[in-house]
């Protein structure tokens, strides 16, 4: 495997083909159009796979990951690029598929020959990425809120090739645990979608939560796709909770909360969701979400200095109702990280410049300056509780700030130390 | 003892629901044996009409006949182009059918993108009996499914029009004797089912988030209604299966986790099907 | 389905699968060829297409030969992934290479044979057929997500490549192109087996049900027998194509079993022709692959295209390509005196 990859770009004629079809796939994508620019000048230009959910179940979530790498990219190629040579983006579509991910990694690796890899969204396909970038031994830069990393899921997770930019529990949740259990009660029903990110955030969050005194009363998993929620609903009723701790995704989380809402049980149960951001919160609609509490490292609302330069090039550049969320943030630090990193080596060897990336950090993230650890992989990251306000209107109103932790370090990777 | 009338009211309503969404099958599949694989997408699109319309401003009351009369129309055109040139070939409609699933979700995608889209709830609040809320729109959808479902077995069994379609369903070669146009008959049942299928899809659509596939969900649902239900028992027997689709669900999932109830549905569903062929009404094969 | 149809000529029979031989044999010295000519990403993935032609030629064998259409080959193809990643991962206290491609095709086997006779033997047929292998399909999903223990749930699963030790050699299949070999020599072997399966007696009984299952009943045909063996086979050859392919891709996860992968397969297979086994290899190569390129291009088009593809196909195509090719071909002849 990793001999075909070393002989392919040696052969230039394939090569030259596959950037052509590069181009045409650029063209036709709308979203990537904005870079045919820099194809023109393609010849010296660093590659970078981008695998994002453009199709499928989370779409929804795909234009907001997009549009995070390229705006970063656009920024860096404005001002010289990486190591003197400027980005491109080669796109592939995961169609929200771990088995289309597996395809697309294989293909943007072999056949277009990018030299890094950025993306994926869900931990599913972080995960079915794992073992192609090993055994290529390329760099992949990795942008959601997961479930922590830890020996078991390797080379999903644990993989020295592979950097996680967004939190996982121990930033995420850990931090507002107390004050949840202080102002709304002990009693938690844990609700989520049926994989590894629910289950091990959860396992994560009744870690902490032991420690303040709390009783988990129902712990329930939903297979996607699920329109009908009336049994759980009455469980989470009968079950006596005062707080239902949330990690349902996609349609689900919708479809949930909307039933709940419409049961009557929003004003007797409090919700704190680590799923619903800016995008979900938006299709929930005012009504549904007041008076939600979400966690996250970043949200639109955030007063950074940064965040305010931040927004003001992403309006201008995909205009003024763009939403942009943690995971869009994720994949514009993880572009910016890159270029550093790739900088500082000199070289885009995969060893250098993942020497480059460990313990780096990047000072114009939107949160304020984050950290690469380097023995882990892991973000430092700030970590906000926000509540939705009653009536909110757009983006601009969604969320109150309750409480922030700043440079909130992660909990030591459950791997086999160091990567 | 709240416990088991919960679970009961759960089943009524999980039931009702499903009969609705099951109902246009329960016609196009029980009387003209089209077997529709493009359910769920009449379905996905009687939401997104509705969706369509009251972005645009009408009422909701107004948005669910428009979204029925669209999807009605689409159906129309379906029948006409294709399905009805293969009535007597029931794997190429299958087949047709499905791939009008595949044409109609692309362009519901390029029209109306893929963003979560939701109808707001037209009527919030719940209602309360004792201590068990019910969600006041839920429960109207209900009622409003059963007046569907009586509305229909009235017009099949005490109309004239009714009256000709049973002498089609029972024996083709006869009703053309007598002088119905079977074709034009086969064209208004699939309509008819084509109506009731947006139908179903608006009035669900404030329950849900509408996505493209949303409608997907209800399609395998459906068919074991229908199945089970019996052909051509359009009140009873839809009613039946869902019961023992839905409601059973609700149920199972009350000893195990909703995957595992999910799964043991669909398993029961097949047995019975084995044994009752026919439909559990319809008795023992 | 219950137009009378005159069953098959002995001869016509011969002269159609005599050229498909033809047609088979080239298709093979092509894609053995082809590794000369090109390198890289398409010497990596064409296996993987190859893999899904033997999953298209399962259902052709079903529903081209025997006349049952199934929406759920995708289903047996996921059981056949599960069950080598289990059995070489190191899960379970035995397993292998070899075990584990065993383990697969006797559970595909054994899984189809149940649900087979289970409902063959009740006269369940036609549209109600198609509706319980969509429930399979649904089920295996469901639990590939619920058992995540074994399965990993939604996250999926990794199977990592296997060394083939033969005695006298290795064979380390990690580089592209001794991986490339390998699933082309065992794609030619399950087409040859196959291909002698449809014209063995045996192969013939089961198109004699597929134009007439009456009058093979009432010959004294045990007709629900031979139809569940077809699809014990069918399933057979699905779990082997599901098996290839994990091995191959290093990972499975519960999609590969779902209501939509499977619903692909019957479209390859009707539009490349549902009665010969070559068209049906061919189908799930090109129209994968094909799905695969374009879909990076403009994802939701290529859906549409695809879609109205299948439909023109059904309704005016409705032996696919490679139906109204023979049908061309043979037109030619009967002109020709």
């Amino acid at each position: 495997m990793n001999r075909n990859l070393r002989e392919a770009p040696a052969q230039s004629g394939i090569s030259r083909r596959s950037i052509l079809k590069g181009m045409s796939a650029m063209a036709a994508a709308p979203l990537a159009t904005p870079f045919l620019s820099n194809a023109a000048h393609a010849a010296d230009a660093i590659r970078i796979g981008v695998i994002s959910p453009l199709t499928g179940a989370w779409t929804v979530y795909g234009a907001a990951h997009m549009a995070g790498f390229e705006l970063a990219v656009e920024e860096i190629n404005a001002a010289g690029g990486a190591n003197g040579r400027p980005l491109e983006i080669v796109v592939g579509d995961s169609k929200t598929e771990p088995r289309i991910v597996v395809e697309q990694a294989n293909r943007l690796l072999r056949q277009e020959n990018v030299e890094f890899l950025a993306g994926t969204f869900s931990s599913a396909e972080r995960n079915a990425a794992g073992p192609v970038v090993q055994q290529a031994n390329k760099l992949m830069l990795y942008p959601t809120f997961y479930e922590g990393q830890s020996q078991e899921f390797f080379p999903g997770v644990c993989n020295k090739n592979m950097f996680m930019c967004g939190p996982e529990p121990s930033q995420q949740v850990w931090p507002h645990v107390e004050y949840i259990v202080k102002n709304h009660g002990k009693k938690f029903f844990l609700i989520g979608s049926d994989y590894a990110w629910p289950r091990e955030t959860n396992k994560m969050f009744k870690e902490k939560f032991a420690e303040f005194g709390g009783e988990v009363v129902g712990e329930s998993y939903i297979p996607f796709n699920t329109p009908e929620y009336e049994s759980v609903l009455r469980e989470i009723r009968d079950s006596g909770a005062e707080v239902i701790f949330h990690s349902l995704t996609g349609s689900d989380t919708v479809n949930f909360r909307r039933q709940f809402h419409a049961a009557g049980m929003s004003k007797d149960i409090i919700i704190w969701t680590v799923d619903d951001e800016e995008v979900v919160t938006s299709g929930l609609g005012a009504e549904v979400s007041a008076g939600t509490y979400v966690s996250f490292d970043y949200f639109m609302t955030i007063e950074t200095e940064n965040n305010k330069v931040f927004l003001e090039k992403l309006f201008k550049k995909f205009g003024n109702d763009t939403l942009m969320n943690t995971v869009g943030v994720g994949m514009y630090n993880a572009a910016h990280l890159l270029a550093q990193a790739i900088t500082a080596a000199g070289s885009t060897d995969t060893d250098k410049v993942r020497d480059a990336l460990r313990g780096s950090s990047f000072a114009g993230a939107p949160q304020g300056s984050i950290t690469l650890q380097a023995e882990d992989h892991q973000a430092i990251l700030p970590s906000y509780l926000m509540k939705v306000r009653e009536g909110w209107t757009s983006v601009n109103d969604m969320f109150e700030q309750v409480q922030f932790f700043d440079k909130v370090t992660p909990a030591p990777a459950r791997c086999t130390l160091p990567l | 003892m709240s416990d088991i009338i919960g679970v009961a009211i759960d089943s009524v309503l999980i039931t009702l629901v499903l009969s609705l969404a099951a109902s246009g099958l329960a016609v196009v599949f029980g009387l003209i044996g089209v077997i529709n694989m493009g359910h769920g997408a009449m379905l996905t699109l009687g939401a997104y009409l509705t969706w369509a319309t009251t972005t645009a401003g009408l009422p909701f009351i107004l948005a669910v006949p428009l979204a029925a009369f669209g999807v009605a129309i689409v159906g129309l055109l379906l029948e006409h182009v294709l399905i009805r040139h293969f009535y007597s070939k029931p794997f190429e409609t299958l087949l047709l059918t499905w791939g009008f699933f595949m044409v109609s979700t692309e362009v519901i995608k390029i029209v109306f993108g893929t963003d979560f889209r939701a109808v707001s709830n037209p009527l919030p609040g719940t209602i309360e009996i004792g201590a068990l809320q019910i969600p006041a729109y839920r429960a109207v959808v209900a009622v409003l499914s059963l007046l569907i479902l009586l509305t229909i077995g009235f017009i099949y069994k005490k109309t004239t029009f009714g009256l000709r379609i049973r002498a089609l369903v029972q024996n083709q070669e006869v009703a053309s004797l007598l002088g119905q146009d079977a074709s034009m008959l086969y064209k208004q049942v699939f309509v008819a089912g084509a109506f009731l299928s947006g139908l179903a899809g608006a009035l669900i659509s404030p329950m849900l988030s509408i996505d493209p596939y949303i409608g997907n969900v209800y399609l395998v649902r459906s068919f074991f209604v229908v199945t089970l239900g019996g052909l051509g028992l359009l009140v009873e027997g839809t009613i039946i299966g869902s019961f023992v689709i839905g409601g059973s669900e609700t149920i199972f999932a009350l000893a195990t986790s909703q995957v595992f109830a999910q799964t043991i549905v669909f398993v029961l569903a097949v047995v019975l099907l084995r044994f009752f062929p026919r439909g559990l009404l319809a008795g023992r094969d | 389905m219950i137009e009378p149809r005159v069953p098959v000529s002995a001869h016509s029979h011969r002269t159609r699968f005599g050229g498909e031989a033809k047609v088979a044999i080239a298709v093979f010295a092509c894609l053995a060829l082809f590794p000369l000519f090109v390198s890289g990403y398409i010497v990596y993935i064409l296996p993987q297409y190859m893999i899904f032609g033997v999953l298209a030629m399962s259902l052709a064998l079903l529903w081209g030969v025997t006349g049952i259409l199934s929406f759920g080959q995708a289903g047996f193809f996921a059981i056949g992934g599960y069950a080598i990643g289990l059995m070489t991962n190191g899960s379970l206290p035995f397993g292998g290479l070899f075990l584990g491609l065993i383990a697969a095709v006797l559970l595909g086997y054994l899984v189809a044979a149940l649900i087979g006779y289970f409902l063959f033997s009740a006269g369940v047929r036609d549209a109600y057929f198609v509706l319980v292998t969509l429930a399979l399909s649904i089920v295996v999903e469901q639990l590939s997500v619920s058992q995540s223990q074994l399965t990993g749930g939604w996250n999926g699963m990794f199977i990592m490549r296997p060394t083939i030790d033969l005695g006298f050699t290795r064979i380390e299949l990690f580089a592209d192109i001794p991986v490339y070999y390998v699933v082309l020599a065992a794609v030619a072997l399950i087409y040859a087996g196959l291909y002698a399966f449809t014209r063995s007696r045996f192969g013939k009984v089961l198109t004699g049900i597929r134009e007439n299952e009456m009058r093979l009943v009432s010959l004294g045909v045990p007709a629900a027998l031979h139809k569940t063996a077809a699809f014990a086979l069918s399933g057979a050859v699905a779990a082997l194509a599901g098996a290839l392919y994990g091995l191959h891709s290093g990972f499975v996860s519960p999609s590969i079993g779902g209501v939509l992968f499977s619903t692909e397969v019957v479209v390859w297979v009707a539009i490349a022709g549902r009665s010969s086994l070559i068209g049906a290899l061919l189908g799930g190569i090109i129209v994968s692959s094909l799905s695969n390129y374009l879909s990076a291009i403009t994802p939701t088009y290529w859906q549409l295209a695809l879609g109205l593809v299948f439909i023109l196909t059904i309704a005016f195509f409705r032996g696919g390509v490679a139906g109204t090719l023979e049908r061309f071909v043979a037109n030619r002849r009967s002109a020709q005196p």
